[in-house]
């Protein structure tokens, strides 16, 4: 079999479907085996600090910073586990947290949006883009999308406080 | 230490929930990445993307990012974008789209695990990432 030439689609050969299937639960595996390795510590270094000073200190530090998109201090920490490392790590740091679903959400929103930012970042610049200029955006969107998720999320509240007080009055 | 055994107890049941989701995730997506409609999806986004400056020659990489990611979808990004010599101007544009909405699937569903909305972050990142690449597109014209 020769090369297939430069055709517009692209592709390899079609490998049958348990190939495929092998192929995609390797790769599943391969990929949790990845993420637990930095998960798991993250979590219980997490867990374990929560209840001392240096947490609390932390969080008193950020918490400025983090209240102008409605989260606590301590979700700084998490932020930079997004930012350095990838969601998974997040995601370890913010589940011993316990914060209410908005907050959640918010991170969400925000990390999914900038996170991993040196491995992407280079991935960015290899397609020929400006991987550095896309990097700032992407922190600087990730802002933009907090305040407007946080702003969204004060509307909605108001509302529904006044469908309540208009279905009680009635 | 006797906050020991319930974080990592905590930490085996958060790796437990990931796998869940990351491994079949995987698998549905390799079974089915080779199906003509995933080949021919181009055609009928077309003219979406041109509401935001982008070609059919970015769909592929594009809507790799948008549902796998840029680390995971690098190889097909890097790929396809050398072959078909994307424009600088596209290459930002595609750039922009999948800084603010890439990964979609993966990112929400584990923010979903630990009590997140996801319809909420979906929205949010899609609608965020439409209008400011539609923007740049008009500031930023072709040439």
């Amino acid at each position: 079999m020769s090369e297939p030439e430069t055709s517009a689609t692209a592709e390899e050969s079609i490998p049958d479907i348990p190939t495929r299937i092998r192929t995609g639960l390797s790769a599943g595996f391969r990929t949790s085996l990845k993420i637990i390795k930095v998960s798991v510590p993250l979590y219980v270094a997490v867990t374990l600090l929560k209840g001392t000073p240096a947490l609390d200190l932390l969080g008193k530090v950020f918490a400025p910073v983090m209240g102008i998109f409605g989260l606590p201090g301590e979700a700084a920490f998490a932020f930079v586990a997004a930012f350095l490392l990838n969601l998974y790590a997040a995601i370890a740091v913010i589940a011993p947290l316990h914060l209410a679903p908005f907050q959640v959400t918010q991170c969400g929103l925000m990390m999914g949006i900038a996170h991993n930012l040196v491995v992407e970042g280079g991935v960015l610049s290899t397609t020929g883009a400006r991987g550095g200029v896309l990097t700032l955006c992407r922190v600087a969107i990730a802002c933009v999308a907090g305040l407007l998720l946080r702003g969204l999320w004060s509307l909605w509240e108001v509302a529904s406080s006044w469908t309540m007080a208009l279905s009680g009055g009635s | 230490m006797e906050g020991l055994l319930p974080a990592l107890l905590g930490a085996l049941q958060l790796s437990a929930k990931l796998i869940l989701i990351i491994v079949p995730l995987v698998t549905l997506f390799e079974v089915m990445r080779y199906l003509p409609v995933f080949r021919r999806a181009g055609n009928v986004v077309e003219p979406m993307m041109r509401g935001v400056g982008l070609t059919r020659d970015a769909a592929v990489p594009l809507f790799t990012g948008i549902f796998l990611g840029i680390a995971y979808g690098a190889g097909i990004i890097i790929r396809v974008a050398q072959q078909k010599g994307l424009p600088a101007r596209e290459l930002f544009l595609m750039g922009l789209f999948l800084a603010t909405c890439h990964s979609v699937i993966e990112d929400i569903l584990i923010f979903i695990v630990i009590g997140g909305n996801g319809l909420a972050i979906l929205v949010v990142r899609l609608g965020l990432a439409v209008f400011l690449t539609g923007l740049m597109a008009r500031v930023w014209k072709p040439v």
